[in-house]
């Protein structure tokens, strides 16, 4: 709701553009070498960390730019409060192609309650630190799939939360069409804070997030940001800390605004020191929904 | 306060000690009010002179002026802009009180002007950095879709930039836009803008007067650091009934005026309303367009009445009542805005005429800013809103002790209600809590003195100490947060209904003088210092009705700046070409920005200064002026070499970066010319250098998920696709293209009745259709997953090649 705002305004102001648009080359400055921290820590799974290098804005991305840009050779010490590790980096196939740069310590698994704190030095000797603490678990009291007024097959799913009455409770929302969709998709707006409904029992709904410029039919036709009669979805629904909530409501807001006239340019806040990116933790519980024909 | 009220005595007593010097002659006053014949319009700002002894004044805010003088004959000269110069003998051997009627100069009738060898305004006056500007003059220069914008005609002038691409707001000398002090009959207007900005709330039918302060801010004005505009509605025609109007293809306008009991009392109500919402409609916009459920507009009246209650009496009672309303319904998705929001102002003021040398004017002022946003959808129902309201009383004195000074006093106070951002959201049953309705309250009280003094026949000072007083009060909640998690309330201090939070107290000196070369041209020097204890906060890079504004508290210290200006003065031509230049540095304390990543929910529940940075900042530069004034041709051409820059601790790393509007090069030039009786023309043309922005700089992944899956066989699985993320580099670093482009105008009278008049106004902005940058954005095409990812700089320009037709008739 919080980002209401921000897109009224661009979109009262669309319909007084007379489509005056065209292309410009823009020269920006080569960013200094920053190493980049894709880190998870899930409730149950062992933890996992991605590194790599942040890149100029405008060079080309694809599997081959991942795989240069992704940081081989650092040793990470990660620790729970109770052991300490140092994470293994593994090969990892993703699409079919090997990629580097992943670290995990298969000894430790993620347990609610704890705090986890990373320890990074690289090849070239940069060192980067961050923590983040497992929460317990929040689950839905149920959810529901919910026909859009005026339309026949196409709606919203819908859930109910009892926020516990203890402040900074986080919680971030994934679903998922089985059949349908390859991952956990998180839409726009998927994270959110009890700052406004802490200790409160209430109905909410959310739309069908998509890939950013997915090109898949349902994406780009009148299904688009709806689920459907017939889907069968899972929902991850997942308690989170602050900084993960944080980075993912800068990240949304970022993306959001691209193309905005009136929004301020703003960096995403990080928990990394010397770095960028975020280590996060999920602590999720899934309920699964079907939408009857 | 001692030190005012010691530069009271010190002023008072240097006065009577120049008057007792001076008492062998026998003295008397020439005193009055300067009338349109036709109108009956106060003229502000005219200039009085006395040709014998080459001395004289202006007529104050409500037309009247006062001289002493030894007893003797004199030609008194009245002059003003688009009025007929006029010679009066007087033989002064009494008091003298009168009304004095100035005839509008008529195109036709090459007049033989009267070359009275008198000096002209602007090299003999103090006044540096002033400029009044003439509704005619403004109402024949060419307009975005034809709508004229007094606050668009302000941004042609040296040290004023325009806030963007037909955008009403301005900002002067490096000021940022909640700097600038709007006073529509004394009121302040808090937010001057429709539309997101595009055009100003300012009827210029109904306004008589615009003054412009960019620097050398008299005492009697305070309270912002950059500008003052000072608009003065017209009183109404007390001779007789008048109506005028327009159709354009923003708005439609009609103003009537008339008198009440002629010569006495007269009224003006004047209303515009935009039309836009007709047309967003079917059959114009077809169901299920981009454009369909849209609708929007927005209206202005203005009414004021005004009685002579007797010779020394007048009372005017003025208001402006003007909202935008934005709607918008989407019927696929249930989803439902409405979005209001306005001022209001209401003045009633009291002339009185204690003697022929002392006149006051006092005033009770009320004004109110309003924004609200409401959006609905199925069970969901959300509201956010925010304001400002003052309730004021002022009392100014104006005494004229001799010639050779010119005396104003005064004090005024405001009781401010600032409403920063509240929300009430519920979804079903379940109301969400936002907090309580939280307000602010202040006390801001101000007293000053100010003395304009010809010290000798070269030196004049105008020296004033203004004397300014902030309180906030309760009731108010002060949260504290955790220092590390911001956000995080932790504690919080109540403070009672009206128990003192915080006091500021500070003098600020005011003081400019001017130095006569020869005739024709004048060295001047300013030093003025400035407190602003309200404060304008924005989360967009332009200013929105979104903005909120709050008061000093214990935590926001109010904004302090001091400025110094050197100038230039030499006219040409028996004061054909008036020229200046003026150098200025200005240093800003205090100011305040949104911390990085500050978006509106983070003041909810919480108090919006937990969420500023402060900082401060500088700026300096030199405006060079030519202006042709008289003659069938006139305009100006007026360029400015600006620097503007900013620090703030928590912003860029702590490093300087040019503020948003810090402009290099801005030119513009400005045209009119009446061929004939029928025909005038217009045209300008504007030049400044780009924007400055921040734009990112690189780019890194970020999977958008836990990636990790267990599988049914119960082995891990990789799954998840990436966000492209990106990181911004120095602030403002990055400079748009610049912006120029050339407007035209041509207005066609037509009389074929004695009673009424009508004009066509055909203009065409930006004729040679140059595309400016409005905004930049990256447009990202593909993604990750399906490898095609490409990114692409856009620039978007907002108005190219607009024609506009204006029909304006008068009667």
């Amino acid at each position: 709701m919080k980002k209401l705002l921000l897109y009224i305004f661009p979109i009262a102001f669309l319909w007084m553009i007379s489509s005056c648009e065209k292309d410009i080359s823009v020269d920006l400055p080569r960013p200094e070498s920053k190493v980049v921290v894709d880190g998870y820590v899930e409730a149950g799974l062992p933890p996992y960390i991605l590194l790599s290098r942040n890149a100029g804005y405008f060079d080309p991305i694809d599997t081959a730019a991942l795989n240069n840009n992704s940081e081989t050779g650092a040793v990470i010490i990660i620790s729970d409060g109770i052991t300490t590790e140092t994470m293994t980096e593994i090969d990892t196939v993703i699409d079919g192609n090997v990629v580097k740069g992943i670290y995990t310590a298969l000894g430790m698994i993620g347990t609610p309650g704890r705090t986890y704190t990373i320890d990074i030095t690289t090849l070239k000797g940069e060192k980067l630190s961050s923590s983040t603490k497992l929460d317990l678990p929040v689950s839905l009291d149920s959810t529901w799939f919910k026909i859009q007024d005026g339309k026949d097959s196409l709606g919203f799913v819908w859930a109910n939360l009892d926020d516990p009455d203890s402040l900074n409770n986080c919680y971030r929302w994934f679903a998922k069409r089985i059949g349908k969709d390859d991952f956990f998709i998180a839409p726009f707006g998927s994270t959110f804070e009890d700052k406004f409904i802490n200790g409160k029992k209430f109905d909410f709904a959310y739309n069908r997030g998509m890939i950013a410029n997915s090109d898949a039919e349902d994406d780009n036709n009148d299904e688009a940001g709806f689920f459907k009669k017939g889907d069968t979805i899972v929902v991850k629904f997942c308690s989170v800390d602050r900084s993960t909530f944080e980075f993912w409501r800068d990240a949304e807001n970022q993306i959001g605004n691209n193309g905005s006239p009136f929004a301020v340019p703003s960096n995403i806040k990080s928990n990394i020191k010397g770095g960028l990116g975020l280590f996060a933790s999920y602590t999720a519980t899934y309920d699964t929904v079907y939408a009857p024909l | 306060m001692k030190h005012f009220i010691l530069f009271l005595c010190i002023l008072f007593s240097a006065s009577s000690f120049v008057e007792a010097q001076n008492s062998k002659e026998e003295k008397f006053t020439l005193s009055g009010f300067v009338q349109d014949s036709t109108s009956g319009e106060y003229l502000i700002g005219s200039t009085v002179y006395i040709k014998e002894i080459q001395k004289g004044t202006n007529t104050n805010a409500y037309g009247f002026f006062s001289l002493t003088l030894p007893a003797g004959d004199y030609n008194l000269i009245l002059a003003y802009i688009g009025f007929k110069e006029q010679v009066i003998s007087i033989k002064l051997d009494k008091d003298i009180s009168m009304k004095f009627q100035m005839k509008p100069n008529v195109i036709e009738t090459k007049e033989v002007e009267i070359r009275a060898e008198r000096k002209d305004r602007n090299v003999e006056s103090t006044e540096m950095g002033r400029v009044q500007l003439d509704v005619d003059m403004i109402k024949a220069l060419p307009a975005l879709f034809g709508e004229v914008d007094i606050l668009k005609s302000i941004q042609l002038l040296p040290g004023v930039q325009s806030a963007g691409e037909g955008n009403s707001g301005f900002y002067v000398r490096g000021g940022g836009p909640d700097q600038n002090l709007i006073l529509l009959d004394e009121a302040v207007v808090y937010n001057a803008s429709h539309l997101f900005g595009f055009f100003s709330v300012f009827n210029s039918d109904a306004v008589k007067n615009v003054t412009l302060t960019k620097g050398g801010m008299p005492a009697q004005y305070g309270g912002r650091l950059a500008s003052v505009l000072d608009i003065s509605m017209k009183e109404g025609n007390n001779q007789k009934l008048h109506g005028e109007g327009g159709l354009g293809y923003i708005s439609s306008r009609f103003t009537l005026e008339g008198p009440i009991q002629k010569n006495k009392s007269s009224f003006i109500i004047s209303a515009r309303r935009t039309f836009i919402d007709l047309f967003l409609r079917e059959p114009f916009v077809k169901k299920g367009s981009a454009l369909d459920g849209n609708s929007y507009f927005f209206y202005d009246l203005n009414a004021k009445v005004n009685y002579t209650l007797s010779q020394k009496d007048r009372l005017f009672i003025s208001g402006y009542f003007g909202r935008d309303v934005f709607n918008f319904k989407s019927a696929d998705t249930g989803f439902k805005v409405k979005i209001p929001w306005g001022n209001a102002t209401t003045s009633l003021r009291w002339n009185h005429l204690f003697s022929d040398k002392l006149f006051m004017n006092s005033s009770l002022i009320f004004t109110d800013y309003k924004f609200e946003f409401g959006a609905q959808q199925q069970e969901f129902d959300f509201r956010i809103f925010s304001g400002i309201r003052d309730y004021s009383a002022k009392v100014d004195f104006n005494y004229f002790p001799n010639i050779l000074h010119n005396v104003k006093f005064g004090m005024n106070y405001i009781y401010h209600r600032f409403t920063p951002t509240n929300a009430y959201a519920k979804s079903g049953d379940v109301v969400f809590d936002l907090g309580d309705i939280k307000r602010l309250y202040a006390h801001d009280a101000a007293v000053y003195v100010n003395d304009e003094w010809d010290i000798t026949e070269k030196w004049r000072v105008n020296a004033g100490l203004r004397g300014t007083m902030f309180t906030q009060v309760g009731a108010f909640t002060r949260y504290i947060e955790d220092p590390s998690f911001e956000g995080k309330i932790i504690d919080s201090v109540v403070y009672d209904q009206g128990e003192v939070v915080k006091s500021y107290a500070h003098i600020e000196p005011r003081l400019s003088m001017r130095y006569e070369l020869t005739r024709t041209s004048s060295l001047k020097a300013s030093f003025t210092q400035n407190y602003q204890y309200i404060h304008l906060t924005s989360f967009g890079s332009v200013s929105l009705p979104t903005d909120v504004w709050v008061p000093s508290t214990d935590k926001v210290k109010p904004q302090f700046g001091t400025q110094y200006a050197l100038g230039y003065f030499r006219n040409f031509k028996e004061n054909e070409y008036e020229t200046s230049v003026e150098v200025y540095y200005k240093d800003m304390q205090n100011l305040i920005e949104y911390r990085e990543g500050a978006s509106p929910d983070q003041d909810i529940k919480n108090n919006p200064d937990n969420n500023f940075v402060f900082g401060k900042g500088y700026s300096y530069g030199a405006e060079f002026f030519v202006k042709k004034t008289k003659g069938r041709f006139s305009g100006w051409v007026g360029y400015t070499l600006a620097f503007t820059n900013r620090q703030f601790d928590d912003l860029n790393n702590g490093a300087e970066f040019p503020a948003k509007y810090d402009r290099r090069h801005d030119v513009s030039v400005v045209g009119i010319y009446e061929l004939n009786k029928k025909w005038t023309f217009g045209a300008t043309w504007v030049y400044a250098t780009g924007d400055a922005l921040t734009l990112p700089q690189e780019r890194y992944f970020q999977s958008n998920g836990p990636p990790v899956e267990v599988t049914s066989s119960g082995g891990l699985n990789f799954t998840n696709y990436f966000s492209i993320l990106s990181g911004y580099g120095k602030r403002n670093d990055f400079r748009q293209t610049p912006y120029h482009r050339f407007d035209i105008s041509a207005t066609l009278h037509v009389q074929k009745q004695k009673k009424f008049k009508s004009e066509w106004v055909f203009s065409i902005y930006n004729l040679y259709g140059r595309m400016n940058p409005y905004f930049i954005y990256f447009n990202v095409s593909g993604n990750s997953v399906d490898g095609n990812f490409g990114i692409q700089a856009k620039q978007v320009s907002l108005f190219g090649f607009i024609p506009a037709v204006t029909y304006n008739f008068k009667f």
